[in-house]
């Protein structure tokens, strides 16, 4: 589904230039579900950012779903973005002005989803993720599990193929984080594919890959099954 | 303390260079307005104040009734000034008679000028008080004296003093120099008078002034009569005890008219000059107050863009005040603060605003007709200015300074702060308001410049276009017409000449005195009177639409008459083609009707009017131009063949197009400076709405971030950035709509000949303003949606 062949990129300030990805490879197959781990600074997050086609690289190959990528302007990338790709944040970005439905609503919208039909697939949804209840409630009315659940509803409302997650537990205690966890893992079950970066070890053997990562560059490959 | 208040204030509007700038410039840029519209208000109000004696001076008018109609004249009888200080001297300290002012050739050796003036009684020098460089005061007690001003002087005589020395008026009246006084300045109604000489000189001069005198003629008006009354005495009560002098004194015919005098106060001369059935109705005092408000309202713009700017800034701000209240500081030394921040910027905007004003003032000066100088020394000046500083700030920095001072610090500090709804109706408000001040002047300005165009499009009546006319302004023509008439048309400059008593573009004299078959007793008619010669029709194309014109194959021309359409229909008879009108005595065939040829104001019913053969009685010479010639060759040829004949007058003309021009000047500076102003106040508003947009857009930016990630495109974003802005200028032309109808409804009523307020008017107003918010919005918004997210959501 996606392949990086010698992805770099830099940061460029007044003085020095920073390495953030060096010549970075590596494949994630359809269905996977891989954790990318690595001190912070490492470019895990960069990373993230490029493979949701949030950020432009300086040099190397993109393929997502056979397609080349690398080159397609901010126009294209959107639209691939919005009906494949899902995110999860570690601060959920929700947006407190909007309900927990109208949050879930919003991709579906940016698709072009007719009302009645935005309706039952968020309602669907928000039962998946046990938080119908709040539906009308603010995002600050929640707690940051149920937060971070809405924010995952957020992600697969447009049933995605792939959802990018970044510390998707960082901001919760453990049981809360067990439950994103948990939910995660279900949606891979269902064919998701997922790319999640975490500091913890404990998420991180939820997955299928761990991609250890340090100054920008793959050090090493653990498979976990 | 105070130290601290402002090392904070200017650290805040160093960190925050781009509010800051858009804040201090519109602030400055509402201040310049208010100063120049504050200067402007200032020379009006201040206009004749020159004069030492201006409380007490005035102007005898008079209303005299016809048709149930009261209509206030300026002209005076020969014997009431002399009435005035034999029966009520008391209450007057000067009476001064005077000739109507008017352009007239001043000669010395062989130069000659044309120059502004008149006769007047010797008591005008001291009850205007003029500042005399040479002679005193006495200067007109000599018969044969003649008082100039500086630049006449200049003019004839260069720099020397020029006591004693010998000048001719109008090629015929030898007069010596005795006086020369400083020009007045330019905001005085005597501004353009270059000359006065005496009033006795103008009695023995000319027969008719001579015959008023010698017949102690009370039912002929030809003069002006001004005043200043005793000290102690006062306008009103001398007013009521002179109101019935000419009444009593005219014979029965005329005590018809019922002629009431007033004093008219020369403090509104200027500004208060509309009469209306006998009661003032104001004058170009209404502009004072429109310019006012719309001054005011500039200013409140820009202060509702400081507010709408510092309370958009306030979460920004809470964090500050959390931690200032949390280590002690009271809510009043926080309101110190914040009050020290808007003085400090509004102080830099005076600054700013003063040196717009002095870099603008040349241009403001000749777009509005003044000589205004920067009144540097002056104490009111820089007094109003303190105030405009203090108010300013109270006004710009009161709400914020209350509205931040009273977060809580506990939620602030927290992080549970949000500002709260209340807020955000308040900046709503304020746009609001700023739109609809703005749409409003906006119609305003559009709807003057229709009712011009309106005026301007009218028919004349005639071909205006290659028609010059000449004041004959000296009787060096006179008995020369057919030589002149025929020497011009052989020199093939002009195709036709004529003569006529009125400009083309004024009617001079009416009269009354009309009868005719049919007319009611009752009606006292009031008709324009133009004395023509033969070729008058001719030269000015004039269209006949009943009748013929007058010709010299009927000798009985001499005395007959062609109304225009308007009088046929005033005095209402039917097939006036060989009716007879009398009038003077003598009995007037109608041979001809002309349709209705504008005159006077181009915003009023063209007034009735009679033609009639007056050689004698003719001061105007109008040609029409050769159309096969140029004109600059054509005006050549014309000045040698006047000189010829007239050797010692200027040649001095008037394009009748360019004279008629002229009558729309006080309206077209209202337009020019209104749409200035309109175009001030939007500017100024979408300043405003930029920084609000901005800060929104700033505001946003995590949600705008949130959009982009889950597949919100540009055009989303713009949409959702721009809808609420739509949104508000929608309901500031709901409101603006009606205000502006109502104001120029009322205004337009000035105007007898009135354009109608059309709904495209309000529909160009407000696509306008609402394409105007589009533009300033979208810049920010589109910004914003072009912004990478991951900046914004990095940022958490």
């Amino acid at each position: 589904m996606i392949k990086i062949t010698d992805l770099e990129k830099y940061y460029k300030t007044e003085e020095l230039q920073t390495i953030a990805l060096n010549k970075l490879s590596f494949e994630v197959k359809k269905g996977e579900f891989v954790a990318i781990m690595g001190p912070s600074g490492c470019g895990k997050s960069t990373l993230l950012n490029i493979l949701g086609m949030l950020d432009d690289s300086d040099g190397g190959s993109f393929i997502f779903n056979g397609e080349e990528v690398i080159h397609y302007n901010e126009r294209k990338r959107a639209n691939i973005r919005k009906h494949n790709i899902g995110f999860v944040f570690q601060s959920f970005n929700l947006i407190d002005q909007l309900t927990v439905f109208e949050n879930v609503e919003l991709p579906l919208i940016y698709i072009g989803v007719k009302k009645a039909e935005r309706k039952k697939k968020v309602y669907e949804v928000l039962e998946k993720m046990q938080i119908m209840h709040r539906r009308k409630h603010f995002p600050q009315q929640l707690s940051g599990g149920q937060q971070q659940r809405v924010a995952v509803a957020r992600a697969v409302v447009n049933n995605p193929k792939l959802i990018l997650a970044d510390e998707p537990t960082g901001n919760l205690d453990s049981s809360n984080g067990n439950e994103v966890m948990d939910l995660l893992t279900e949606l891979n079950k269902q064919g998701t594919t997922i790319i999640m970066v975490t500091h913890s070890e404990h998420d991180a053997k939820f997955s299928h890959r761990i991609i250890r990562m340090l100054d920008g560059q793959k050090v090493i490959e653990n498979s976990l099954i | 303390m105070i130290r601290n208040y402002f090392k904070i204030a200017w650290r805040n509007l160093i960190n925050n260079k781009g509010y800051s700038a858009i804040n201090i410039g519109g602030l400055a840029l509402g201040m310049a307005v208010v100063i120049l519209i504050g200067l402007w208000i200032h020379d009006e109000i201040t206009f004749d104040q020159n004069h030492k004696n201006y409380e007490d001076i005035a102007q005898v008018l008079v209303h005299k009734t016809a048709n149930g109609k009261k209509r206030t004249r300026y002209t005076m009888p020969y014997p009431l000034g002399n009435e005035l200080r034999a029966k009520y001297n008391e209450d007057f300290e000067h009476v001064v008679m005077s000739s109507f002012h008017s352009d007239n050739i001043l000669s010395v050796g062989d130069k000659n000028i044309s120059k502004r003036g008149g006769f007047m009684e010797p008591d005008a020098l001291k009850m205007l008080s003029l500042n005399m460089v040479y002679g005193n005061w006495d200067g007109l007690k000599n018969p044969n004296s003649i008082v100039i001003s500086q630049a006449t002087a200049k003019v004839l005589f260069g720099g020397k003093n020029p006591i004693g020395e010998l000048m001719t008026i109008s090629n015929k009246l030898d007069v010596q120099v005795t006086g020369v006084y400083k020009n007045m300045p330019f905001n005085t109604t005597f501004n353009k008078l270059e000359f006065i000489a005496p009033w006795d000189l103008y009695v023995s001069s000319y027969t008719w002034v001579k015959e008023s005198r010698d017949n102690n003629m009370w039912d002929n008006s030809s003069y002006q009569l001004y005043v200043q009354i005793a000290n102690g005495s006062n306008m009103s009560s001398v007013s009521s005890k002179i109101k019935n002098v000419v009444y009593d004194h005219l014979p029965e015919y005329g005590k018809k008219s019922h002629p009431e005098l007033f004093l008219f106060p020369m403090k509104d001369w200027h500004l208060r000059s509309n009469w209306k059935d006998g009661v003032n109705t104001g004058g170009f005092i209404q502009y004072v107050w429109l310019f006012g408000i719309i001054g005011l309202f500039v200013l409140l713009l820009a202060c509702i863009n400081f507010m709408n700017l510092s309370t958009a800034q306030s979460e920004k701000r809470a964090k500050e005040v959390g931690i200032r209240k949390s280590i002690g500081s009271s809510k009043r030394q926080l309101i110190n603060q914040f009050l020290s921040e808007s003085f400090l910027s509004v102080v830099f905007a005076l600054i700013l605003a003063l040196i717009l004003v002095v870099l603008v003032l040349p241009a403001f000066n000749q777009l509005a007709d003044k000589q205004i100088r920067f009144p540097y020394n002056n104490l009111y000046f820089c007094l109003l200015s303190s105030g405009i500083v203090i108010a300013t700030s109270l006004i710009a920095g009161s709400y914020p300074a209350l509205y931040l001072s009273s977060f809580r610090p506990v939620n602030v500090l927290k992080g549970t702060f949000k500002t709260g709804n209340s807020a955000s109706y308040f900046r709503k408000t304020l746009v609001v308001v700023q739109f609809t001040v703005s749409i409003i002047l906006v119609v305003g300005t559009i709807v003057v410049e229709k009712q011009i165009d309106h005026s301007k499009n009218r028919p004349m009546g005639y071909e205006k276009n290659g028609l010059v006319m000449l004041e004959k302004v000296t009787e060096d023509y006179k008995g020369k017409y057919n030589v002149l008439r025929n020497d011009l048309k052989n020199s093939k400059a002009v195709i036709e000449m004529s003569e006529s008593s009125s400009p083309l573009t004024d009617i001079w004299s009416s009269g009354g005195g009309f009868k005719w078959a049919g007319k009611s007793p009752d009606f006292i008619p009031n008709i324009g009177m133009i004395f023509i010669g033969h070729d008058y029709g001719k030269t000015i194309g004039w269209e006949l639409t009943k009748g013929r014109d007058f010709s010299r194959a009927f000798p009985t021309d001499s005395t007959a008459f062609i109304f225009n359409e308007a009088a046929i229909k005033y005095m209402g008879i039917e097939n006036p083609i060989g009716k007879i009108v009398r009038w003077n005595s003598q009995d007037h065939k109608i041979i001809g009707v002309v349709k209705d040829m504008l005159a006077e104001s181009p915003f009023k019913p063209v007034k009735q009017a009679v033609y009639m053969i007056q050689y004698e009685n003719t001061s105007w010479i109008n040609l029409k131009l050769n159309p096969k010639k140029s004109t600059s060759a054509s005006l050549a040829l014309i000045e040698t063949v006047l000189k010829k004949h007239a050797p010692n007058v200027p040649f001095e003309y008037q394009f009748v197009d360019q004279s008629f021009a002229k009558k729309f000047v006080a309206e077209e500076r209202i337009r020019t400076l209104a749409s200035i102003f309109a175009l001030f106040a939007i500017f100024i508003s979408c300043l405003g709405l930029f920084g609000l947009a901005s800060f929104m857009a700033e505001q946003r930016s995590k949600e705008i971030g949130i959009r982009k990630v889950v597949g919100a495109s540009i055009f989303n974003l713009w949409k959702l950035l721009s809808k609420d802005f739509v949104k508000l200028v929608m309901l500031a032309c709901i409101i603006a709509i009606p205000i502006a109808y109502y104001g120029m409804r009322n205004w337009l009523n000035n105007y007898e000949y009135q354009t109608n307020i059309s709904w495209w008017v309000f529909a160009i107003s407000g696509i306008g303003a609402l394409i105007i918010t589009l533009l300033t919005v979208s810049f920010q918004a589109i910004k914003a949606a072009i912004t990478n997210p991951i900046k914004s959501l990095k940022a958490e």
